[in-house]
């Protein structure tokens, strides 16, 4: 059967992202490896070309499970518009498994096509940055030529996460019944609470076998650094029964923030809509809570350790002098690094909404219908990318809070010599991009589905379907 | 002095009312010089078969469409040239819908999908509005599921969820689309007993769009349509004498 691509535009470009930020590190890695073998004092060591490549590669792997959480999120969302298409397809005899498998090849598709592409833009960034970089006389001359095997890695990684985010996406397939081809329009909102009983139960044993681990890890950390490899594995582990338990998690927080807009119909109504399915709002929101709880994560961490390093300066000037500086720019180029993850989450969110939106027009036709009017669908509609923008950032925030302070904990708990507490340092100019960066999503995220609302016709909502 | 409609006991009202859609030879009349008054405080059924132009005759009472040429009045307001800020307004305070799939808002419950018109409106309903909605609550036996969703009722009592809401308002007219299209022939027979007992206890006017002889025959009148034009205006009949006349429309069709 012909592939179509109807909906899978947010796929690419995520998957097109994911593959220029991978190779574009990969290239910008390799050339800073050439340009300090060339360096008389650094080109002895082998040591620092390998922490580049370790740094990037943890950046690198990072970005793409954001992409792979964000994209299997897309899918999911692209086939819940499409049901009536799959349950028509179903009824004169297509099986579920071959509509299923038709998704996962699609996602294969849109996986060679982004990672390409991304290899292609990648490689011009990574150039461009280097020639700006040397006529800025910021970096000598290389040698280093573009044909850097390392590169097929992150594009393999992005065809193969995409592939695999599909068919993980497309789970939703199975549940959809060929009698829905020709039953009532209505939207079914029965909660499907059995099968998800399963995964609850180990979203929690993971949440609590995660933060035993990060308990201990900060325990260990007291006497030796090595506690934060503790503290890693049980981030990762309970981070991970988070995500599979959000359809839990979010809506307390959704229905929290929904409070916080007032009861005009528009806002109560958006609230409503932000907790109506909580696998949908979850769905929207994960990819962003992910992002925030990592760019948190680490600038807590890093302000814990400048806050430590600036107290032993202030306690011996003369061994840590012009640290500051240093310590700056490696701040600095964390953010960014994790910040391009948090982007591709922000692109999730866009995506999922607007989706969301283009399937409810016959919802928005009755509204129309009933007398809202498109002032107030407009509200409607800010009010619930608002919802869901500042529900992700918060709880993204307290996760971070909460990891980066375990983090800094476990490693610099000893650094001192004896068992000391790490004061959480408070990243307040991240807090404000924060802020910033979800109005700024809010907007941008309730632009097209908005205007798209504004247009729907009335006479919508009283066609038969 | 010009003549309102009003002055003539109607409701509504369109003159020479055209729709075309489409340009050239591949354009499409649905509507075709049609002109016509809806009576204030009766249930009129429009009845015509598939593609005969009665839906869109109705979406251009209700300012939900416009017409190519003709004018329309509800009341004595002229709504064909009217802004869509206005006719939404219209809307909200001047018409009621009840829907073929009913259409309730899923994540109000009852009682939240009766108060809407008000909260679109951004008024709480007046003390003597309050007691008509008790009321209606009460008559269409809703009292028991007041706080539950559309999801947790029965076509039937959805229905009559989107009928409370309609009148909640007490609308000038009431567009009732099909209203017994998606429920069986008892909960059906119910639901008409239901709107006709509106317009003859309470003088709510209702226009109902159905190609259902059975469902006409609770309306005080039935305008026929085929081909986008008026092809008959009559006053109560029995389903009999309706179905007789459709099948006859067919045959010198």
């Amino acid at each position: 059967m012909r592939v179509s691509f109807t909906g899978q535009w947010p796929t690419l470009l995520v998957a097109a992202l994911a593959g220029t930020f991978g190779s574009a590190l990969l290239h910008v890695t390799g050339v800073l490896a050439a340009a300090i073998a060339a360096d008389d004092v650094t080109g002895e060591s082998a040591t620092v070309a390998l922490m580049l490549g370790l740094v990037a590669t943890v950046f690198i792997v990072i970005a793409v499970y954001v992409s792979s959480v964000v994209t299997a999120n897309t899918v999911s969302t692209v086939v819940a518009g499409r049901t009536r298409l799959i349950a028509l397809l179903r009824l004169i005899g297509s099986s579920a498994r071959s509509q299923r498998a038709q998704i996962a090849r699609e996602g294969l598709v849109v996986g060679v096509a982004g990672a390409a592409i991304g290899v292609v833009v990648g490689t011009g960034v990574a150039f461009a940055l280097e020639r700006v970089a040397v006529a800025t006389g910021l970096m000598p001359e290389t040698a280093y030529g573009y044909a850097n095997p390392w590169v097929a890695l992150p594009a393999v990684a992005v065809v193969l996460t995409t592939w695999l985010a599909s068919w993980v996406g497309s789970r939703l397939v199975l549940k959809v019944r060929p009698i829905q081809a020709i039953g009532n329009a209505n939207e079914h909102d029965r909660e499907e609470l059995g099968s998800r009983r399963g995964r609850n139960i180990t979203a929690l044993v993971f949440v609590a076998l995660g933060t035993a681990l990060l308990v201990l890890g900060v325990v260990v950390g007291l006497v030796s650094p090595f506690g934060v490899l503790i503290g890693l594995v049980g981030g990762i582990v309970s981070f991970t029964g988070i995500v599979l338990g959000a359809d839990v998690v979010m809506p307390p927080v959704l229905r929290l923030v929904g409070r916080l807009f007032g009861a005009s119909p528009a806002a109560r109504l958006a609230a409503e809509n932000a907790v109506r399915h909580p696998e949908r709002s979850s769905r929207m929101t994960i990819g962003l809570v992910i992002g925030v709880t990592l760019v948190t994560t680490f600038s807590v961490t890093m302000a814990s350790y400048r806050e430590l390093i600036l107290a032993a300066q202030r306690a011996q000037p003369e061994v840590y002098a012009g640290i500051d500086e240093m310590l700056n720019v490696t701040v600095g180029v964390f953010t960014v690094l994790i910040g391009f993850s948090a982007l591709i989450a922000a692109i999730g969110m866009v995506n999922t909404l607007s989706l969301s939106v283009l399937q409810r027009t016959r919802e928005l036709g009755l509204l129309r219908a009933l007398g809202f009017d498109r002032r107030q669908l407009r509200g409607m509609i800010v009010a619930e990318s608002a919802a869901l923008t500042l529900a992700a950032t918060l709880t993204g925030v307290v996760l971070g809070f909460g990891y980066g302070w375990a983090g800094a904990q476990s490693l610099l708990g000893a650094a001192q010599g004896t068992p000391a507490l790490v004061v959480p340092g408070i990243p307040w100019a991240l807090f404000g991009g924060l802020l910033v960066a979800a109005a700024l999503l809010t907007i941008v995220a309730s632009i097209a589905p908005a205007r798209r609302a504004m247009r729907v016709s009335p006479v919508v909502a009283l066609a038969v379907e | 002095m010009q003549i309102q409609p009003s002055d003539l006991g109607l409701i509504a009202r369109v003159a020479e009312l055209g729709k075309r859609y489409g340009t050239g030879s591949g354009a499409v009349t649905a509507l075709d010089d049609v002109s016509l008054g809806l009576r204030r405080g009766e249930f009129t059924a429009i009845m015509g078969p598939s593609g005969s132009g009665k839906s869109t005759l109705m979406h251009i009472m209700a300012g939900l469409d416009s017409p190519t040429s003709g004018r329309a009045w509800l009341g004595d307001t002229d709504i064909t040239e009217l802004s869509d800020s206005a006719l939404t307004v219209l809307r909200r305070r001047r018409i009621g819908f009840v829907f073929q799939s009913f259409n309730l808002v899923p994540t109000l419950d009852v009682r939240g999908n009766i108060m809407l018109p008000f909260e679109l409106d951004g008024r709480r309903p007046s003390q003597e509005e309050q007691e008509w909605i008790d009321e209606l609550v009460d008559v269409l036996g809703l009292g028991s599921r007041i706080g539950h969703r559309p999801h947790e009722l029965s076509g039937g009592q959805q229905q009559r969820v989107a009928i409370a809401r309609a009148l909640a308002t007490r609308p000038d007219l009431v567009f009732a689309d099909e209203p017994t299209g998606n429920l069986d022939s008892r909960t059906g027979r119910e639901v008409l007993g239901l709107l006709a007992a509106a317009s003859a206890r309470y003088g709510q006017s209702i226009a109902m769009v159905t190609h259902d002889p059975i469902a006409a025959s609770h309306a005080d009148r039935i305008l026929f349509l085929a081909d986008g034009r008026i092809v008959r205006d009559a006053g109560r009949s029995t389903a009999e004498e309706i179905s007789t006349f459709m099948l006859g429309m067919e045959r010198a069709a």
